[in-house]
C-alpha cells in the first residue's frame, strides 16, 4: 500500500464524496417526495372471461394514466363478489371495484361497503356511462357503465327465408310467434329453444318475458319478495307461455341437455330458428354467418308499461368505502370515460363501451351497428333477472324453467313455486326485507 | 425417567399441533359460531339455533338429503363389480395387467373431466343415444342429463364407474397378499368359482370391504361435489333433482349470501360425517385384529 497517497485522498475525496452523497440522497428523497405525489390505487375488475381483450384494455389504460399508480387484478367469476365483500369487511377493499348490476352490487351497498357517485363523478359522465336504474339507491347511483350487454331474441334468417318467412320482418307479437314457429316447424327444422341445462336460458326467459306483465322493475322487487303474488296468473303468465311452446311441440329436443351457447350456436349453425343472445355474440355470430343472424324483443303477449322495451345490461364500476382518495378513483372512472379511452376499449375488445356519447362510425358490421342504434341508444331496460335474490334465482328462476322445458312442471306450478320461494326468501332473510322495499321505490319509475 | 424428559417429546411436536389447531381447529370453530348467527359480510347478530329451524323446515334441504342417501344405492353395485373385477384380476387371466390399467385409469382422471366427458357422451343427441338409435333401442335412448326422472341415476352411473376403480385397488391388493394354498386345495376339492368366493374369498376381505363401505358411504354423502356440480350445469339441475347436501352448503354461501345458513348446514354435515369416521376406525381396528 502507498501510505503516502492515503492522507491526500482521504481529506479531499473524503469530504467530496461525503457532499455528493449528501447532495445524492437530497435528490433522492426529493424524488421520492415527487413519487409520493401520486396516488396508489387498487383496481379488482372482472370480464376478461365474457370479453376477450378487456384485461390488454385495462393494462394498457392504467399504463397510459399518470395521475395514479393503479394496480389491476383479474377476479376469478366465483369470488367477485365475496371476496370484494370480504375485503370491505376487513377494511381492505379496493380503491375501484368492478360491479355486475343489480342486487349484484346492490348488496354491498347495503352493507356500506360502496360510496355513492353523485358527489364524485360529473354528471354527465355518469349520466352518459348508462349505470342504469338498477345501480340507484336512496337518491344515489353507485356505479359507472363500463361495458354494455344488449339482450334480444336472435333468428337465423336463412331459415326463415327457408320457411317463408320475411326474414326482415320478425314476428312481433305472440300469436304471429306461433304462426312463425309453425312454418319453421313445418319446413323441418326445430323452431325454438337452445340450452338450458345450466340454467342461464331460463334466466334470459325471464329477463325478456317478465317485464311484458309489469309497469315498473319496482314492481318486479315487490314480486321477488313476497309483497305481491306470484300466483296471480299475470305474473306467471310468462311460465304459461314457455309451457305452451312446450305442448306445441316447438322447442328443440334436446334443450334440456345442451347448455346455453352451444344452444346459441344451433342457431348460427342453421339448425334452431329462434333463440335467445347476447350482444357480446354479435360480431362473431354476424361474420360468421355472412349478416343471417337478426335479433328482435321477444313477441309481445303482455300489457304491462315495459313490454317490447329492448333489454340493455351494463357491466359497470364502483368506488369502495377504503378509497383512500375517492376522489383520485372518480377521475379515474372519469379518464375511463375519455373519448380517447372509448376508443380504445372499442379496438381492444372489439366490443362497445358504455357510453352514449361514443363514436359509432368505427363499426363495420350492420348488424352490430344496428343493435348499438337500436337497443343501447334508444329507450331500455335493464336485466330484471338482477333485481332477483340470489335463493329466488338458485330455487326458483332457475329451476322452474327447466322443468317447464322437461315437462315436468306447469307454468301454474312454476307460479306456485315462486310465490313459495318469495316467501321463504322473506323467512331466510327478514334484515333484508326493508332494503329492498326501499329499493322498490327507488326503481318505481318505468325505465 | 425425569418429568422434564418426559415432557420432552410433546414439546418437540406442540408447534406443529399448535399450527394445525390454528389451520383445522379455528375454522371449525368460526363455522359452529357462524351457524348460530345471522351474518351478513364477516360477522353479524347471535341468533340461537333459528339457521337449523330454518334448514330443518326448508323442503330443499330434504330433497337433498335425499339425494344424498339415494346415492348410497350405488355403493351394493361399486362392491360388486369391484370384487368381481379384482377376483378376475387377481386370477392373472390373460392380458390381466392391461386390464389392471385399464381400470384403474377412471381413478386416475381428475373428477371435472370426466365428468365433463361424461356429460357430453350423455347429452339427447350424444354419442350415448347415437349409438342406440343406430343398435335400433330408440326406446333406451333417454334424456339422460335433462330429465328430471333419469338425471341422478345418470350421475350415479358416473360415481360407480369411477369410484369402483378404488375398490378394484383396494380389494387387489388384499387378494394378492391371500395364502393361495386354501383356495388351491378348494379348488382340488371340487368347489367351483363361485362357490370359492363366496366361502373362502369374501371372508377373507371381510376388513377390506368394510372399510371400503364406509370410505363410499362418506363419498356419498359428503364428497359427491365435483360429480354433481357438473353433470348437473353448476345447479344440481334440471330443477333441483340433483341437489344434493354439499351443493346446498355451496349455494347458500356463495350464490344467496347466507353464511349463517351454510354453516349449520355444514355443522350438520360434519356431524354425520365425524360419526361415519369413528365407525371407519372401528371397522380398520377388526380389520387389523382379524389379519
Amino acid at each position: 500500500m502507498d501510505e503516502r497517497a492515503l492522507p491526500m485522498f482521504t481529506r479531499r475525496s473524503l469530504m467530496l464524496t461525503s457532499a455528493m452523497l449528501a447532495g445524492g440522497a437530497a435528490l433522492g428523497g426529493l424524488s421520492r417526495g415527487a413519487a409520493a405525489q401520486v396516488k396508489d390505487m387498487d383496481m379488482w375488475y372482472w370480464g376478461e372471461q365474457e370479453l376477450p381483450g378487456l384485461q390488454k384494455y385495462v393494462n394498457d389504460s392504467v399504463a397510459r394514466y399518470k395521475a395514479a399508480n393503479v394496480k389491476p387484478m383479474l377476479q376469478d367469476t366465483a369470488v367477485v363478489i365475496s371476496q370484494f365483500q370480504t375485503a370491505a369487511a376487513a377494511g381492505n377493499a379496493p380503491d375501484v371495484q368492478y360491479l355486475w348490476n343489480g342486487i349484484y352490487h346492490m348488496e354491498s351497498v347495503w352493507l356500506g361497503y360502496l360510496r355513492g357517485l353523485n358527489n364524485l363523478v360529473k354528471p354527465e359522465v355518469l349520466a352518459a356511462s348508462n349505470p342504469t336504474l338498477l345501480s340507484h339507491f336512496g337518491g344515489d347511483v353507485y356505479r359507472t357503465g363500463w361495458y354494455p350487454l344488449p339482450m334480444f331474441w336472435c333468428y337465423n334468417k336463412a331459415l326463415f327465408e327457408k320457411a317463408g318467412l320475411d326474414p326482415e320482418a320478425p314476428p312481433k307479437t305472440w300469436d304471429e310467434l306461433l304462426v312463425a314457429c309453425d312454418k319453421l316447424k313445418s319446413s323441418g327444422v326445430e323452431a325454438l329453444g337452445g340450452g338450458i341445462q345450466d340454467g342461464y336460458w331460463s334466466e334470459w326467459y325471464i329477463t325478456h318475458s317478465l317485464p311484458q306483465q309489469l309497469d315498473s322493475f319496482g314492481e318486479a322487487v315487490e314480486l321477488f319478495i313476497g309483497d305481491r303474488d306470484f300466483r296471480d296468473p299475470k305474473y306467471h303468465e310468462h311460465w304459461v307461455k314457455l309451457e305452451e311452446l312446450k305442448n306445441k311441440g316447438f322447442l328443440n329436443k334436446d334443450m334440456s341437455s345442451l347448455e346455453l351457447y352451444p344452444g346459441i350456436d344451433l342457431v348460427v349453425a342453421g339448425k334452431l330458428g329462434i333463440g335467445q343472445s347476447i350482444g357480446t355474440r354479435m360480431p362473431a355470430d354476424s361474420k360468421a354467418t355472412g349478416g343471417k343472424i337478426g335479433y328482435m324483443t321477444m313477441p309481445v303477449f303482455g300489457k304491462g308499461k315495459l313490454a317490447a322495451t329492448p333489454v340493455v345490461d351494463v357491466q359497470g364500476l364502483g368506488i369502495s368505502k377504503d378509497a383512500e382518495d375517492p376522489a383520485a378513483a372518480a377521475a379515474f372512472l372519469e379518464f375511463l370515460q375519455s373519448p380517447d379511452q372509448l376508443k380504445a376499449f372499442w379496438e381492444a375488445t372489439s366490443w362497445l363501451p358504455s357510453n352514449t356519447t361514443f363514436d359509432a362510425s368505427v363499426i363495420q358490421d350492420p348488424s352490430v351497428r344496428g343493435l348499438w342504434q337500436n337497443w343501447g341508444l334508444t329507450p331500455n331496460i335493464s336485466n330484471v333477472t338482477n333485481l332477483v335474490p340470489g335463493q329466488f334465482y338458485e330455487r326458483a328462476a332457475i329451476p322452474t324453467g327447466q322443468q317447464i322445458v322437461a315437462g315436468s312442471m306447469t307454468g301454474e306450478q312454476a307460479g306456485e313455486l315462486a310465490a313459495n320461494t318469495a316467501k321463504e326468501w322473506k323467512d331466510f332473510n327478514p334484515d333484508m326485507v326493508e332494503n329492498y322495499r326501499k329499493w322498490a321505490k327507488d326503481l318505481a319509475s318505468p325505465t | 425417567m425425569t418429568p422434564s424428559s418426559r415432557l420432552t417429546p410433546y414439546l418437540y411436536v406442540l408447534p406443529l399441533v399448535a399450527l394445525l389447531g390454528f389451520v383445522f381447529g379455528y375454522p371449525l370453530l368460526k363455522i359452529f359460531e357462524f351457524s348460530f348467527k345471522m351474518v351478513r359480510g364477516i360477522d353479524g347478530p347471535w341468533i340461537g339455533f333459528r339457521n337449523y329451524q330454518l334448514i330443518l323446515g326448508q323442503s330443499l334441504f330434504w330433497e337433498s338429503v335425499l339425494h344424498n342417501l339415494q346415492l348410497l344405492l350405488a355403493i351394493p353395485v361399486m362392491v360388486a363389480i369391484s370384487l368381481i373385477v379384482s377376483v378376475l384380476l387377481a386370477e392373472r387371466v390373460a392380458g390381466w395387467k392391461l386390464y389392471r390399467i385399464i381400470v384403474f385409469v377412471p381413478f386416475v382422471l381428475a373428477i371435472p373431466i370426466v365428468a365433463v366427458v361424461m356429460k357430453r357422451m350423455f347429452q339427447f343427441s350424444g354419442p350415448v343415444n347415437e349409438m342406440l338409435r343406430w343398435m335400433s333401442l330408440d326406446f333406451m335412448a333417454l334424456d339422460w342429463i335433462g330429465s328430471s326422472s333419469v338425471a341422478l341415476w345418470t350421475v350415479m352411473i358416473l360415481i360407480i364407474w369411477r369410484e369402483s376403480a378404488l375398490g378394484i385397488i383396494l380389494f387387489l391388493a388384499r387378494l394378492l397378499s391371500l395364502d393361495e394354498s386354501v383356495t388351491e386345495a378348494a379348488k382340488i376339492d371340487g368347489a367351483g368359482w363361485w362357490r370359492r368366493l363366496w366361502h373362502i374369498i369374501i371372508p377373507e376381505m371381510r376388513g377390506v370391504i368394510e372399510f371400503y363401505v364406509v370410505v363410499s358411504v362418506i363419498t356419498m354423502l359428503a364428497a359427491v361435489f365435483s360429480y354433481i356440480y357438473i353433470m348437473g350445469g353448476g345447479r344440481g339441475g334440471p330443477g333441483t333433482s340433483t341437489e344434493v347436501v354439499e351443493l346446498y352448503i355451496f349455494n347458500a354461501l356463495i350464490r344467496s349470501s347466507l353464511p349463517g345458513i351454510a354453516a349449520a348446514a355444514s355443522v350438520m354435515l360434519f356431524l354425520v360425517t365425524g360419526i361415519l369416521i369413528f365407525l371407519l376406525f372401528n371397522v380398520r381396528q377388526r380389520a387389523e385384529a382379524t389379519q
